[in-house]
């Protein structure tokens, strides 16, 4: 009976080496080790051996069972590798075919870099306002300092609708509204879409955008407003950019300077894109006048402000070297695409 | 303005190179447009000598002429002009110049003999008499004998000016001149400011038995100086005054004429000569217009005046456009024998309306548009009988007419140093606050901190403390400002909740593919008719602008689903294969036609989409998911707008109230915009989402019991809407109901006519138990039965 089960475990181990696939070691598992394998008969015959014989070979049996379990085992698990592997190698695919991709829209990019700005601006303490498209000539020009003859209406041919109605030429008449509702300290901005007689060509359009900020408090100087466009065009331009006041007039501010921020393209050595200037002219701004203080009811000789107005567009076209403004409204697929 | 830089030295001494006294100006307030250094057009042109001339064989009268050009050897240049001999000095453009019209000339056969440039006429050379004398007889330009061959042209010609451009600002009109312009160089520079003190003889008589001179509106005319000039000497006037008004865009006429522009554009001062021959009764009247009178002025165009426009008129009618352009009959011409001259200050809003509604825009009208000085009236008269007598071009006549309504006082401010540093925030010391003040002729005297200025008509933009500051600064240095941080306490800005929920709407059309669009908020007049809406829709009402660019863009909009069709059609036209887009922007609606308030702006999605993958139900998808941003409650129902196809469009409402319309487009519009294919469009009415109080989410737990699902296949009339047979499921179900999904219709073989199959999907679930078989079929029977109620029939 030993000898036979040698023969078997012998056997056995021949086979279960030899096997090739997980359904060869399966029928292997049953003639041996099933209810009517091999081994098991050895068991049932362990009836006609002596008291003293029976543990003896019910413990090789046992050994042998084992032995032959691990064996089984072992290469149950090495042949499931290998036809894992095999059909992990079948399953290859071209990485280089295209993505399945559910496409995501874009923003216009006049509102990507709106929303730059706004969540500068916003870390600054500036609330972001609105204001209505069509103006009275009250809020557009009078409270800003430009009374009916004044020359300044020449500089920005108006869209009339009615007596007193126009499309507002600034988002400054968004000041006054937030004057008359909202009392010092006052931190604001106002973007939104301006319209000036300007035939269409590539530089100008009748329709534009435009970031209007406003701070009143006491004691604000024109330092603080340096200060605060530096952050702006640091943030926007780049740390090292520095920011330049030239005067100039706008009849609702005084002092009213240009602000030109170093060229980014060149740091501002002179190049192309700055007409060799080192600098580029990115926005008017300066200190509220007191008539458009006093005519928003709030005391100049206590409070002073300033206001800057920022040209989206222009922004925009520099920051993406979009050549011509038109492409912003013709909303081709294409261009959208890109930003 | 244009000005010569040698006309300005005359006033200041300049002690800086040209560029640099442009960056100065330009820090100080002065922005330079342009500088354009004479000569730079002008490139290897040098004068000539005709040593030689020959007939040209093949040609009657082309000449070969051999040059010397004060080297070696000379170079032979084929001319076609006739009115040059041997041994005549010339301009020879040589191979490779540029001359002052743009033109390139190089070397090449004329008539197959070598031509090795050209020789130029004084036209070629953009020459006037002015220039250079001769510059104007037809041929070749003659030069004087005292160059040597081979100079160069620019300095023949002394051509060492600059013409500089300075861009005045709107409150600076007292700088639209040469005077204003050097007075603010003498400061920048720091040199000294040399004005001209007018000084003249009179020739006796006595003006008053000349003219009579009545202003009748002294709110539009507030100051009229008037001189008399007898025995004209009409000629040119000298070079220097032709050469500075050509520099600043004008055109030399005779002396007298150039007189009065170049007084204009040295003092800011508009002046005016009347032929006092033609001046009937010897009158001048300072009047409104008669409705109906007419004038025909200097350039032949007549005008009918109404009365708001103001003439000065003669005993019979008017003579000129007060401070915009002259009458034809009262100009100065070359036998006008005596002259009455005018220096006057119109009131500037009605320049300009008159200028406006004439449309006549002067050199004359623009200054006085912007404003001129009533002390400078009287300064720029006297400037201009200085020249006529130092030129002597006629003899003047004793006595003068000033007709004003009393003349201003100098205006006296009082301010505290501190509150105009305050204001820059920049610490100046009170001496250069009070020097730069002074050399900008404000005089200004400080007593114990508190400044006194003494602000002169001339600068009548000074108003108060913030002037000051801004005339120190610029003056001191804008660089001096040094940014500070922002101060105060600094939390974060809010936005407005419209923001905030368009923030959301648009980041949640981009998830879903779609790109956002920039159209204007004005369309053409016709737009809407390509709508085909009904003669009474509203949105017909739309508000006209009184001044559009054009038709293209004279209507502001009252939706948006023409600009999204044109952008649709760019995109299509262009071959791009598919496409969704949204606009998110206003239209415009009016309480009242024609406005008298301001409109309605309401804001509105619009959305277009077009391409083989989406159809009607793909653009439903898109404003379900808008709708489920807000947490409205929809329904959809057929709606009927003239644009959408018949049966492709739906109206939703959120929460009952109608918020959108959407559907596929009319063939018919879709062709107007040149669309040949199906093309889908909604517009969101905005406000309706926004005023939808979104409930707070809140966590539901996850289910612990499972659920089961149950399939209905069903037989129905074909026009029984889906929605329909999903009410009755949904109402069937109850409470278990968890989702219910659509997962076919069919009609076609094995389908009676006018028939459909349906099968839907139905999960149950209860939160409480697991469903026993007794509720499931509970569940069912009731499906069931309100199936049947509205005629669908269960299939087996």
């Amino acid at each position: 009976m030993k000898q036979q089960l040698e023969t078997i475990k012998e056997t056995a181990k021949k086979a279960i080496l030899e096997c090739e696939n997980e359904r060869a070691i399966e029928e292997i598992r049953v003639k041996y080790l099933g209810k009517k394998g091999e081994l098991t008969a050895i068991l049932k015959q362990m009836g006609s051996l002596s008291a003293e014989e029976r543990p003896v070979m019910g413990q090789l049996v046992n050994e042998a069972k084992q032995k032959l379990e691990e064996l089984i085992s072992q290469k149950s698990n090495e042949l499931k590798a290998k036809a894992t592997e095999l059909k992990l190698k079948a399953e290859t695919v071209d990485i280089t075919m295209p993505a399945k991709v559910k496409k995501q829209g874009k923003l216009h990019p006049l509102n990507t870099v709106l929303n730059d700005m706004i969540d500068i601006f916003q870390s600054m303490g500036f609330d972001v306002l609105d204001g209505p498209e069509v103006e009275t000539d009250h809020y557009n020009f009078e409270c800003l300092n430009v009374p009916a003859d004044h020359p300044a209406r020449d500089m920005q041919d108006t869209f009339y609708l009615g007596e007193n109605l126009l499309l507002r030429t600034q988002t400054s008449a968004a000041q006054i509204r937030t004057m008359e509702t909202r009392k010092p300290p006052i931190r604001v901005i106002c973007p939104g879409r301006v319209f000036r007689a300007d035939e269409v060509d590539a530089t100008h359009s009748p329709v534009f955008h435009q970031i209007e900020g406003l701070v009143v408090d006491k004691g604000i100087t024109m330092c603080d407003l340096k200060g605060v466009l530096e952050q702006f065009a640091r943030e926007i331009y780049g740390p090292d950019t520095k920011v330049k006041f030239r005067p100039s007039f706008f009849p609702f501010t005084e002092p009213s300077v240009e602000v030109d921020v170093t060229c980014s393209k060149c740091s501002g050595g002179g190049c192309r894109v700055c007409k060799g200037s080192g600098w580029i002219e990115i926005l008017g701004a300066g200190m509220v006048h007191p008539n458009v203080l006093r005519s928003c009811g709030i005391d100049p000789d206590v409070y002073s402000g300033f206001a800057f107005g920022i040209g989206l567009d222009r922004l925009t076209t520099t920051r993406y070297k979009i050549s011509d403004i038109r492409l912003l409204f013709e909303n081709d697929k294409r261009f959208l695409e890109q930003f | 303005m244009k000005i010569s830089l040698n006309q300005l030295k005359t006033y200041v001494d300049i002690n800086v190179p040209a560029e640099e006294l442009c960056d100065r100006m330009v820090m100080a307030g002065f922005e330079v447009e342009s500088i354009e250094k004479q000569g730079d057009n002008l490139v290897n042109v040098v004068a000539a000598r005709i040593k030689k001339i020959t007939k040209h064989e093949n040609s009657d009268h082309l000449q070969i002429c051999q040059m010397d050009i004060g080297k070696d050897e000379l170079v032979q240049i084929v001319t076609g002009a006739q009115n040059v001999k041997e041994g005549d000095l010339v301009p020879a453009a040589l191979d490779n110049s540029i001359l002052p019209n743009g033109a390139h000339i190089k070397a090449g056969k004329l008539r197959g003999v070598d031509s090795n440039g050209m020789l130029c006429s004084g036209e070629e050379l953009c020459l006037t008499e002015a220039d250079y004398e001769g510059a104007s007889v037809y041929g070749i330009l003659i030069l004087k004998d005292e160059y040597a061959e081979g100079t160069d042209m620019r300095e023949v010609l002394g051509l060492d000016d600059y013409i500089i451009d300075f861009k005045i600002t709107a409150n600076r009109p007292d700088c639209n001149c040469f005077l204003g312009v050097a007075k603010e160089i003498s400061v920048v520079l720091g040199t000294e400011f040399k004005q001209p003190v007018p000084q003249f003889k009179t020739s006796g008589g006595n003006i008053a038995d000349f003219i009579d001179v009545k202003v009748e509106n002294y709110d539009l005319c507030p100051r009229y100086i008037g001189r008399v000039v007898k025995n004209l000497r009409i000629k040119q006037s000298p070079v220097w005054m032709q050469k500075a008004i050509i520099a600043s865009g004008m055109r030399p006429i005779n002396n007298i004429v150039d007189i009065t522009n170049f007084v204009m554009l040295e003092t800011g001062q508009p002046m005016h000569a009347f032929n006092y021959k033609e001046l009937a009764d010897k009158k001048i009247i300072v009047r409104n217009a008669k409705k109906g009178e007419k004038i025909t002025t200097i350039d032949g165009k007549d005008y009918e005046l109404n009365e708001n426009m103001l003439v000065i008129a003669d005993g019979e009618k008017p003579s000129c456009l007060a401070g915009i352009m002259g009458g034809k009959e009262s100009e100065i011409e070359d036998d006008t024998k005596d002259l009455f001259l005018e220096s006057a200050k119109f009131r500037r809003d009605n320049i300009r309306h008159t200028g406006r509604t004439l449309g006549i825009r002067t050199e004359a009208s623009g200054r006085y548009e912007r404003g001129v000085d009533i002390l400078n009236v009287e300064y720029a008269m006297n400037r201009a009988l200085q020249l006529i007598c130092e030129l002597d071009a006629g003899d003047i006549i004793d006595g003068v007419i000033d007709r004003n309504d009393g003349l201003p006082k100098d205006k006296i401010l009082t301010v505290e140093t501190a509150k105009i540093l305050e204001l820059l925030g920049v610490d100046i010391p009170e001496e250069t606050v009070v020097s730069i003040l002074n050399s900008l002729g404000l005089e200004t005297v400080v007593n114990s901190g508190v400044l006194t200025v003494k602000v002169p008509s001339i600068r009548d933009d000074i108003e108060g403390r913030a002037d000051l500051a801004e005339e120190v600064m610029r003056i001191y240095g804008y660089d001096h400002i040094v940014g500070t941080p922002m101060r105060g306490e600094v939390i974060r800005g809010t936005k407005l909740p419209e923001r905030i929920k368009s923030d959301k709407i648009k980041s949640l059309m981009c998830g879903m593919g779609a790109y956002e669009i920039t159209t204007y908020s004005f369309i053409s007049s016709s737009a809407i008719d390509t709508l085909m809406l009904d003669k009474d829709d509203e949105r017909r009402n739309a508000i006209r602008l009184i001044n559009p660019l054009g038709d293209e863009y004279s209507t502001l909009r009252t939706q948006l689903t023409t600009s999204m069709l044109t952008v649709l059609s760019t995109n299509i036209n262009r071959k791009i294969e598919d496409g969704r887009f949204f606009e998110i922007s206003k239209r415009f609606i009016p309480k009242s036609l024609p406005i008298d308030c301001q409109p309605d702006e309401l804001p509105q999605m619009s959305i277009g989409i077009y391409g083989k993958d989406e159809d009607f139900f793909t653009l439903k998808g898109i404003i379900e998911e808008v709708m489920k941003l807000f947490g409205a409650h929809t329904q959809y129902e057929r709606s009927s707008e003239p644009y959408l196809h018949p049966g492709r469009q739906a109206l939703v409402k959120a929460n009952n109230k109608p918020v959108a319309v959407f559907g596929e487009v009319h063939p018919q519009v879709a062709s107007a915009y040149d669309i040949e294919q199906r093309v889908y469009v909604a517009e969101i009415d905005l406000n309706v989402l926004y005023g939808i109080e979104k409930r707070k989410t809140v966590y539901k737990p996850l289910p612990k019991f499972p659920a089961v699902e149950r399939d209905f296949a069903m037989l129905c009339d074909a026009d029984i809407p889906i929605g329909d047979l999903e009410k009755a499921i949904v109402s069937g179900s109850g409470r278990l109901l968890e989702k219910v999904k659509l997962f076919d219709v069919y009609s076609g073989s094995q389908i009676p006519d006018g028939k459909k199959s349906v099968a839907f999907s139905v999960w149950l679930r209860s939160s409480e138990a697991t469903l026993s078989d007794e509720q499931i079929d509970g569940v069912c029977d009731k499906i069931i039965k309100n199936l049947q109620k509205i005629g669908a029939v269960l299939r087996k």
